[in-house]
């Protein structure tokens, strides 16, 4: 009888275990980076509120030391691991191979297996709000963008703005320039200067400092943050922004792995691509601020004719916008849509597959500057 | 336009290059006393982090600037108590420096990430002088107050260097601490001192980054600023005056990689030239007749022991 008593005890524990993971984050960046890994962290922070879980994380992984990294996160009782860049993706799936027991999610990468699902938290939509807003508060029609690297996310990123900003200003162009670099706070600085020095007076970013925001904002010229709120680095001017929010994949997951629908047998074609609607990426120049209440009266005054809409100011086109991705209506990667080369990249109505944004290389055609690998 | 682009690099490379010179000044007098330092990266960080604190706490970022200093100086130290007193290896104990200052950096700076500087220092424009036609806007417009003090320290330093007493002391240490320890020259007290000094330079050289250039912490900020320094003492050929020359090079290279040449010419072509520059520099001493023809100190990282040959 006492065995048997002891024995539902353990049951217990184990099923009360079993309900409870430890959920484990490889970061590839320190906490502390204020974009990316930040970024991350939150979600993590999000996630162990939501649903109670402990949550472990190592920082700063370099992405080849991974595998090491995962045991280490496994042997501390971890059954569900997120590694969250990249270049994680081949040490991954290794160490899924290992472990089969173990769920894995692997950020922006694209090779599953049966207990190795892949996410991402895709902000092109608010970078194409953000490019509304751009467009309508330029006077010189240069947007200046400072990218890291010629690859089809950023690439992705800088279409949509400029698509954007197309919409409201025929005339606006996106001036880019490479970092060839994810963290470089003096090349964002020189970049941005350089920007500025060539006349673009409206700015927005893809790289991992808050950088172009401080730099156009001490002479006054409006940013959109990238990733997580800077508005407090110059609040008069950041404009709006994308605000990523991948606690909500991380909460979707997890709760799927404790109520059984995700197993280690079913993640093959598990491919988590969220977006406006499903609130993982938002334009704001901070949360709950979609617009910042600066640029309101400009935005307002700012009138724009619609073929659907009609005449519209910007300001209420933002906010049609917003409501209409988020009810999962409008896609702003629609043809007509023509590269700068002159191709025509998806004839009028074609909504483009997700596949396709995720390989993007074309350059919209307002785009200015060098771009690797063009079609 | 080539000529606004011309004025518009002269100017940003006087901001880019300011960290630098500040740093490789130091490493000119702490190599020109025989010593290797290769924390300079790590001391910087320091300056960097501790000057923001200190700024954000006290809204007086002068005074964050000297408390910047004297951390680096501490750092310096340290460096000189390993590799003068303890007779340890110098480059191991620079490089300890450094990935210990980048450590403690991030984990001082870990609540301060996300915050710009309250109180910043503040762009200085030089009066008259900036009314000069075409140069005077690029040199004496919007810049800050360290980068002239920059300049002015490069000149006192390379003055004293070459023309003093104090100088001579510091260069024969570094060129042959044997004949300067016969001359009553307290050989390994130079070297602390010149040392220290380094620390400082490198300390007021992060300071600049997270108090004037960009206002805020992130972590690893420096993000190798404190090696382009090293490999300008070299490229400088250890002299403070050929440091401004280096630096500014550097920083106009900088600059470039960054504007409509892009198109032109690839831009990892150009952040590449500086580091290309000094992979010939260090060529040409290589192939050439020994350190001497260059101005290496001679005795650059060799420890001093008295009675040892």
């Amino acid at each position: 009888m006492k065995k048997l008593i002891v024995l539902a005890a353990l049951v217990l524990a184990l099923a009360w275990a079993q309900d409870k993971p430890i959920v484990g984050f490889i970061y590839v960046g320190p906490v502390g980076d204020a974009g990316w890994t930040y970024a991350h962290d939150l979600g993590r922070q999000k996630l162990e509120k939501e649903l109670g879980v402990k949550t472990i994380y190592i920082e700063s992984v370099p992405e080849a030391d991974a595998e090491a990294f995962i045991d280490q996160l496994v042997d501390e009782g971890a059954s569900i691991i997120f590694t969250t860049s990249f270049g994680y993706g081949d040490g991954t799936l290794a160490a899924a191979e290992r472990h089969p027991d173990v769920l894995f999610g692997h950020a922006t990468g694209y090779m599953r297996a049966p207990n190795v699902m892949t996410y991402i938290a895709e902000m092109y939509q608010s970078y194409y709000i953000n490019g509304l807003i751009a467009g309508a508060l330029t006077e010189s029609n240069k947007l200046g963008y400072v990218a890291a690297f010629p690859i089809p996310e950023v690439k992705r990123h800088i279409d949509a703005f400029a698509m954007g900003a197309k919409e409201v200003n025929p005339d606006a162009t996106v001036e880019v320039r490479w970092l060839f670099n994810w963290f470089d706070p003096a090349g964002a600085k020189e970049a941005t200067e350089a920007l500025i020095a060539e006349g673009a007076d409206v700015f927005a970013f893809t790289e991992d400092t808050p950088t172009v925001i401080q730099t156009a904002g001490e002479k006054g010229y409006p940013s959109f943050s990238h990733y997580a709120s800077m508005y407090d680095f110059s609040p008069d001017t950041v404009a709006s922004g994308q605000l990523t929010d991948w606690g909500t994949i991380y909460i979707d997951f997890v709760k799927g792995a404790m109520e059984g629908k995700y197993t280690n047998t079913n993640l093959q074609d598990l491919d988590y691509i969220w977006r406006y609607a499903e609130g993982a990426s938002i334009a704001g120049a901070k949360p709950g601020m979609p617009i910042n209440p600066v640029y309101e009266d400009a935005l307002k005054a700012k009138m724009v004719n619609d073929s659907v809409l009609g005449e519209i100011s910007v300001y209420d086109l933002v906010m049609k916008r917003i409501e209409q991705m988020t009810a999962g209506e409008f896609e702003p990667f629609t043809g007509p849509i023509v590269d700068r080369k002159g191709n025509e990249v998806y004839a009028d109505g074609v909504v483009a597959p997700l596949g396709d944004l995720m390989g993007l290389e074309w350059a919209a055609d307002n785009v200015v500057g060098d771009w690797d690998n063009e079609p | 336009m080539e000529l606004e682009l011309i004025l518009n690099t002269i100017a940003r490379a006087l901001a880019f290059s300011t960290p630098l010179l500040w740093a490789a000044l130091g490493e000119i007098y702490t190599e020109r006393s025989g010593v290797v330092n290769l924390g300079v990266e790590g001391m910087m960080i320091m300056g960097a982090v501790v000057g923001f604190m200190v700024g954000q706490a006290t809204g007086l970022p002068y005074l964050a600037l000297l408390v910047a200093a004297l951390v680096g100086t501490l750092m310096g130290l340290a460096h000189a108590f390993i590799s003068i007193t303890l007779n340890a290896n110098q480059f191991v104990s620079g490089l300890s420096l450094t990935i210990f200052g980048l450590g403690l950096s991030g984990l001082l700076g870990r609540s301060y990430v996300g915050q710009p500087l309250n109180v910043a220092m503040k762009s200085v424009t030089v009066p008259f002088l900036s009314e000069i036609p075409l140069l005077g806007p690029a040199l004496f417009t919007d810049q800050k107050l360290l980068t002239y003090a920059g300049l002015i320290m490069a000149i006192i330093l390379w003055f004293f260097l070459n023309y003093t007493r104090w100088g001579m002391t510091l260069r024969s240490v570094g060129e042959s601490p044997k004949a300067a320890d016969t001359a009553g020259i307290p050989v390994n007290q130079v070297r602390y001192l010149a040392v220290a000094f380094g620390g400082l330079m490198a300390g007021v050289a992060g300071a600049y980054l997270s108090l004037a250039y960009r206002p805020s912490w992130g972590e690893g900020m420096t993000n190798g600023m404190g090696w382009i320094a090293l490999a300008l003492t070299i490229f400088a050929l250890w002299d403070p005056l050929r440091a401004i020359g280096a630096s500014f090079l550097f920083g106009a290279f900088f600059y470039l990689s960054f504007t409509k040449l892009q198109t032109v010419i690839a831009p990892e072509l150009l952040t590449m030239m500086p580091y290309i520059m000094t992979i010939v520099a260090l060529t040409v001493i290589a192939l050439g007749q020994g350190k001497r023809a260059f101005g290496a100190p001679e005795a650059l990282g060799i420890p001093y022991q008295r009675g040892e040959r």
